[in-house]
């Protein structure tokens, strides 16, 4: 109720996106010689361009509203349906349903979204409920989450292109509309869904405080959380649904109210839906203005992607994020083995034997063989560089994951979520944009560039927090949602390029050749140095920030030199194995589950079992479908997703 | 193509004459087809269109439902999706030439290690297809010692897309939008340099969509801009999606087309549309009964 309110620049933006509709409305007026095209003129403006503009305001205020519901059931300033992987969760569920039960989109295409998109939200709450849903660990599962569907439903438009051309359309978000019924759709919804907000304002505004103070009033806590989740989730995937995604609206709108002095729940439920509507609106008005002939260079959805981007790193680090109790820091050990080098003397054992059986076992036209001689010798030409390709893989992001979840204390960290992995996918969407026939040395150039301008943009703002879990997590995640952000804007150009890019998400090692295996070894080598060198500080960091001063640690320096190594050794396993793979996740854990306590004996470990884990993962996927490869990034996250449901079914806070 | 020299055009012929004589020197000895693997689904029609049936080709299952004609029969080895071929199934089938285009240069290397590599492209954004096809068809022909038959199926191949044109020519012709859907509300449409138009333009057929093509799944277009040409019919290539059969008879734009209030739109099966002159003819003849079809003007 301070004067400190800003009204005055959504006013102003809110007049641009008038008056640019209003141009739209002018460039469309009726004004053909012959009454048929004036007939249908006039049913462009009326069933065209005055929709546009209505789904532009009611799909912005609907991204809001669900924004505002979800980031306040679940007390989390990130929350939003791209974070929590709803959206990627609906794609996944269409593509599959395009190509398994096409009667089911010719039935309700909002249904099977909302389907995907409360499948994923069900998956990431499950996974983080013990963790009492702690803001940092939902959005690193909902990332988790968004990057295998992300992953999985490339693969699927790799597969099928022509069948899933809608999912490129899709992706992009494309407020074109022909009719009214898309407006109709979204507007019950939103007014479905201000009207639970209203009905509900008071448990909402008590599920905002924490739990126990929530119990105590009397709010059935659970029942009501997940009511307001699922309502968030079915407006977000109806809009989904009907125009595509649109990216970081349900982010910044909320996010922007806060700012913009709306204090109370009632004044954000006004607020909140009123600057989504703005900012779609006024977005839409400007990828219309620059149209061409043959459609929009970029689609609306796309293009709230790209400006959203910049925005949230603008908003992030003057939220107050830290809205929940924070977890005290879960690292337990919980055995530590007597004769660790016997431990690791039988993982390099476990990498060897891998390593030989995938070189030598394999499928043809006539079904199993082990191969020798001169077959063999020629087979190794193309199985050993992705072996080798695999295992470095392998072996750095095992040495990334360790560090990160030493250095964060949380053991759903994992190197995709600091974002270079996708900073260096940015890095490559722009060469490609830029050239279509860039070469592999621009290819690879661009996405050290997009890795490093990622890993730059995440140490600003952990600089904040001397460089803490965190800000760093979240400078991470918000990163990362940016950088995939362009990554999809790209492909949703839908040019050849997208096809590349494509392959890079799955996570292709099909092309790998002696020289990659090369450059893969080259870094590795000493990056997973430097990792073993830092292994006192790694022994040391996961006690906290007190016992690391005590121990004379100097912390800042420490926590820096971790965090650029860990960058790099996932930016360049992610250039060979894409982004998202799950074995920087597991293979530490799988490691400390051996009992391999110390940080020098966890890392070696970590690094031997991920890189067999690699390596299976890549003769899976040339064997699988033989003689059709399935992305080396793909087969890992079918094996890491079981491992992730383990640690559900244990529980994640108590293991480390 | 253009920009090549004398010098490499020369390198080319010699190339081809080499392969054809290796082929046919093997060809004679054990009295087989040439044993020849086909990346490019283009290169497998043109096989396929004349008797050589590859001893492996890539992504069938695709194929099967995309290209459907000429059919490839089971005896033809799956090399697995065209962008990632298998190379070892590749090397386990042992061809002694492997086809590609244009498209798929980047595998070149990989490839060589296998066998030699015959480039033949197929298509060029901005450049109308049909003439390269031909061309491509008759190297490939030589290539694979079919050079007369080769020739002959450009010939008739001419002859077919003339007899339609003759048969189009006696009715009357509006202009024709070929498009895919995208979905509800948007469609990928076909110009002047696409395999479709060249072929529009073939059957004297005039072109509703003046603008070039944007390849694969591309910059899709709003329906309304079906509206710029009031008069023209529309041809929708499948697969479409899904939805569309529910959600397109309830837009407003689309029923307010003269093309769909006067029954001047037409769905045709698949046609591959960076597909050779098998391909060609398919469209060519699925054309003049969707067009045939339409109420006269």
């Amino acid at each position: 109720m301070s004067g400190r309110r800003i009204i005055l620049p959504w006013v102003g933006l809110g007049i641009l996106a008038a008056a640019l509709f209003l141009f739209q409305v002018y460039i469309a007026w009726p004004n053909g010689r012959d009454p048929v095209s004036a007939h249908l003129q006039s049913v462009i403006l009326e069933y065209a361009v005055l929709p546009r503009a209505a789904v532009a305001i009611l799909a912005g205020a609907a991204l809001g509203l669900a924004g505002l519901l979800l980031q306040r059931v679940l007390r989390n300033a990130l929350a939003e349906p791209s974070t929590l992987g709803i959206s990627a969760g609906a794609q996944l569920a269409m593509a599959v349903a395009t190509l398994y039960a096409p009667m089911l989109m010719a039935w309700s295409v909002s249904l099977v979204a909302f389907a995907g998109g409360i499948a994923a939200v069900a998956i990431v709450l499950a996974l983080t409920w013990r963790r009492g849903l702690e803001p940092v660990s939902v959005v690193l599962a909902g990332m988790m989450i968004a990057l295998t569907a992300n992953a999985a439903s490339a693969a699927l438009i790799l597969a099928n292109g022509d069948y899933l051309f809608s999912l490129f359309i899709w992706g992009g978000g494309s407020l074109v509309q022909q009719s009214w019924d898309p407006t109709i759709v979204i507007a019950s919804r939103l007014a479905v869904g201000l009207a639970a907000a209203l009905l509900l304002l008071r448990p909402l505004a008590i599920l905002g405080l924490d739990d126990a103070s929530a119990r105590s009033l009397g709010v059935a806590l659970h029942a009501s959380r997940l009511a307001i989740v699922a309502l968030a989730v079915w407006i977000a995937t109806t809009v989904a649904a009907e125009v595509g995604v649109v990216g970081f609206v349900g982010l910044a709108a909320p996010a922007l109210a806060a700012l913009s002095g709306a204090r109370t729940l009632g004044q954000r439920i006004v607020a909140a839906p009123l600057i989504g509507a703005i900012l779609l609106w006024a977005t839409d008005g400007l990828v219309q203005l620059t149209a061409g002939v043959s459609g929009e260079r970029l689609p609306t959805g796309a293009a709230t992607a790209l400006l959203g981007g910049p925005l949230l790193l603008w908003i992030l680090p003057r939220l107050r994020m830290m809205e929940w109790p924070m977890l005290a820091r879960t690292i337990v050990v919980s055995h530590r083995a007597a004769r660790p080098a016997v431990l690791l003397s039988l993982a390099v054992i476990g990498l060897v034997f891998a390593l030989i059986a995938a070189l030598l076992a394999g499928n043809g036209p006539d079904g199993w063989f082990l191969a020798n001689g001169d077959l063999l010798a020629d087979l190794a030409h193309w199985r050993l560089p992705r072996i080798l390709v695999a295992a470095a893989s392998g072996t750095m992001l095992a040495a990334a994951g360790v560090m990160i979840q030493r250095l964060t204390g949380n053991p759903l960290a994992s190197p995709e979520i600091l974002g270079v992995g996708a900073g260096s996918g940015a890095g490559l969407a722009v060469v490609l944009l830029v050239s279509a026939s860039a070469g592999l040395a621009w290819q690879i150039g661009g996405a050290m560039a997009g890795a490093l301008g990622a890993l730059l943009i995440i140490l600003t703002i952990a600089a904040r927090g001397r460089f803490g879990p965190e800000r760093l997590l979240l400078g991470g995640v918000a990163t990362g949602a940016v950088a995939s952000a362009i990554v999809t804007a790209v492909i949703a150009m839908g040019t050849s390029q997208s096809y590349v890019l494509l392959a890079w998400l799955t996570g292709s090692t099909s092309q790998a050749d002696f020289g990659q295996a090369a450059i893969a070894f080259a870094f590795m080598a000493p990056l997973v140095g430097a990792s073993l060198f830092f292994s006192r500080w790694l022994d040391i960091l996961p006690l906290g920030t007190e016992a690391a001063r005590s121990l004379g640690i100097p912390l800042a320096a420490a926590r820096l030199s971790v965090i650029m190594t860990t960058a790099l050794l996932t930016a360049i396993a992610a250039l060979f194995v894409g982004p998202l793979s799950f074995i920087g996740l597991i293979a530490p854990h799988l490691a400390r589950l051996l009992g391999l306590g110390r940080a020098r004996h966890h890392l070696i470990g970590a690094m031997m079992i991920g890189a067999t884990l690699m390596v299976v993962s890549d003769w899976l996927a040339r064997m699988v479908a033989f003689p059709y490869q399935l992305p080396v990034g793909l087969t890992a996250s079918m094996i890491g997703g079981p491992y992730l449901i383990y640690l559900l079914s244990k529980g994640v806070a108590a293991r480390g | 193509m253009t920009g090549r020299t004398p010098a490499s055009s020369f390198t080319r012929r010699t190339f081809l004459s080499a392969i054809a004589a290796a082929i046919s020197t093997r060809a004679a000895v054990a009295s087989q087809a040439p044993r020849v693997a086909v990346i490019d689904w283009a290169l497998l029609e043109t096989c396929l269109a004349l008797g050589i049936v590859p001893l492996a080709a890539s992504e069938l299952v695709q194929y099967r439902k995309l290209v459907v004609e000429p059919e490839a029969p089971a005896t033809v080895n799956d090399l697995g999706l065209r962008g990632t071929p298998n190379f070892e199934m590749l090397r386990l089938v042992k061809p002694d030439l492997i086809l590609i285009s244009q498209f798929y240069s980047y595998q070149r290397a990989q490839l060589e290690r296998v066998a030699p590599v015959l480039d033949l492209p197929v298509h060029q954004a901005g450049t109308p297809p049909y003439a390269l096809l031909e061309s491509s068809t008759l190297k490939l022909g030589e290539a694979l010692g079919h050079r007369t038959g080769a020739q002959a199926y450009v010939e008739t191949t001419a002859d077919a897309l003339a007899r339609a044109r003759s048969s189009l020519a006696s009715g009357r012709t509006r202009p024709v939008f070929v498009i895919s859907l995208g979905d509800s509300r948007h469609f990928r449409a076909f110009g002047g340099d696409s395999m479709f138009g060249d072929v529009l333009a073939q059957l004297g057929l005039q072109n509703a969509w003046t603008d070039t093509t944007s390849y694969s799944a591309a910059a899709p277009v709003g329906i309304e801009a079906l509206a710029r040409a009031p008069e023209a019919g529309i041809v929708i290539v499948e697969p479409a999606p899904p939805e569309t059969a529910r959600t397109l008879p309830r837009n407003a734009v689309w029923n307010a087309l003269p093309a769909v209030i006067e029954n001047r739109v037409s769905t045709i099966a698949p046609v591959n549309h960076f597909g050779g002159l098998p391909s060609a003819r398919r469209f060519a003849r699925l054309l003049q009964t969707a067009v045939g079809n339409w109420p006269a003007a």
